[in-house]
């Protein structure tokens, strides 16, 4: 099914201007990388958790969107915790889990259109160097945050035919099938695209 | 507008999905029939330039597809065999308005042709609806107001009453029979192209039949009961 990532809404969060909440997530991931300190990090997580509730979204929703990074991040500070300390582990944790959460916060106060008037007026000036083009950048993260949903039905559809038919849901009978789908979806994205004439070449 | 094919001809390597084709379109109600796989779709998708011809030529209002591609797309809408499939955006006046981003109009501009098609359609009440919460039929005529908000003179519309129930089919109909513009239709929907002007037949990748919608819908017949 058709979907994005943002919820509708009248938070603080929904209301402040897309530039204003990219700064302000640029900012916090600069300064919690530079933060190695347990007794910032902790209230920056937690903080970073109400932000992202105080959107409307429901725990469950916000444990659902999140669930699979944040397991990712959690991989990573087990790593860091046989290879270094436990400090090491909740510094990486906090870190990367409030990072994640505020981006979360971020994709679910902004639609998709927003996001990509704002990042094609960001990356404009750099067309003149001849490096990007400007709206096929932000096409790509549009692109990106209103598949990730679509990707997940889709996951989901495949696991309920599994067992539809009685078979066991396995990594890999799912992760193949979803492959070749996704492909699939995305050529014929990209011929909607083209037919829609946005790569104005 | 008239649409020219002049000997063109698809070929995927060793198999030809469109043999050589010479032909001028400028009717203004033009259906398309065929067995699947018959070569139809591709024959559509040659005039707005989604698929290129390996030999031949097409071209749209004098503009061949190849060589001023960007222009002969721009007179041509092309509406997929599943509308949804071509919704970028999750929001319809957002998904609308984004075929017009990329052409140097301000917002209001955006804005004001956005909100006149949704009009134009009936539709200004879906605006802030999400795509994937739409009817069929909604959906069809969300798909249909996002390509002929850019202004082409031709729609080319794949099986679009394909999927409906018959209220949203007899919807569908009536939105495609009051569209001003020249209008090309892939159908399996053979009640739907009795009034066109004129109907093109293929089979096994050839033009079998060209004719008035009941002399063309009886040679089709004829095929597919072979």
């Amino acid at each position: 099914m058709l979907n994005g990532l943002d919820i509708e809404g009248n938070s603080p969060l929904h209301r402040l201007p897309v530039r204003g909440k990219l700064i302000l997530l640029f900012t916090a991931a600069i300064l919690l990388l530079l933060i190695s300190d347990l007794r910032v990090l902790v209230p920056a997580l937690a903080l970073a958790a109400l932000l992202y509730l105080s959107t409307g979204i429901g725990l469950g929703e916000a444990f659902r969107r999140t669930r699979f990074v944040l397991f990712t991040v959690l991989l990573v500070a087990l790593a860091n915790y046989l290879f270094h300390s436990l400090h090491e582990a909740l510094v990486v944790f906090c870190r990367l889990s409030a990072l994640v959460l505020l981006a979360a916060a971020v994709t679910a106060t902004t639609g998709i259109s927003a996001f990509m008037d704002e990042i094609t007026r960001l990356i404009t000036p750099l067309e003149r160097f001849g490096f990007v083009r400007a709206a096929d950048v932000s096409l790509a993260v549009g692109l990106v945050i209103r598949f990730v949903p679509e990707i997940f039905a889709r996951y989901g559809e495949i696991a309920d035919a599994h067992r539809a038919r009685g078979l066991r849901v396995r990594p890999f009978t799912v992760l193949v099938p979803l492959i070749i789908l996704t492909l699939k979806d995305a050529d014929t994205i990209a011929m909607a695209i083209d037919a829609r004439g946005f790569r104005r070449h | 507008m008239d649409i020219v094919f002049s000997a063109a001809t698809v070929a995927y390597g060793a198999r030809i999905a469109l043999q050589p084709l010479t032909l001028t379109l400028s009717e203004r109600r033009i259906g398309v029939v065929g067995l699947n796989g018959s070569g139809k779709t591709t024959m559509a998708r040659l005039i707005n330039g989604l698929v290129k011809p390996t030999a031949g030529t097409v071209t749209v209002d004098g503009l061949d597809t190849v060589t001023d591609e960007a222009a002969a797309r721009g007179k041509t809408g092309f509406i997929f065999q599943n509308p949804q499939h071509q919704m970028i955006l999750p929001i319809l006046a957002e998904d609308i308005a984004f075929g017009l981003k990329n052409r140097k109009l301000s917002k209001a501009e955006i804005a004001g042709k956005t909100d006149a098609i949704l009009s134009r359609f009936g539709i200004s009440h879906l605006a802030r609806r999400r795509v994937h919460e739409l009817s069929g039929g909604e959906t069809q005529l969300g798909a249909i107001a996002s390509v002929l908000v850019t202004g082409p003179d031709l729609l080319i519309l794949d099986e679009p009453t394909n999927q409906l129930d018959l209220k949203n089919r007899g919807l569908i109909e009536r939105t495609i029979a009051g569209l001003p513009e020249q209008v090309l239709v892939i159908s399996h929907d053979l009640a739907l192209l009795e009034s066109f002007d004129r109907v093109l037949v293929f089979h096994e990748g050839r033009l079998a039949a060209d004719d008035t919608p009941s002399n063309a819908i009886a040679a089709y017949r004829n095929l597919a009961s072979c």
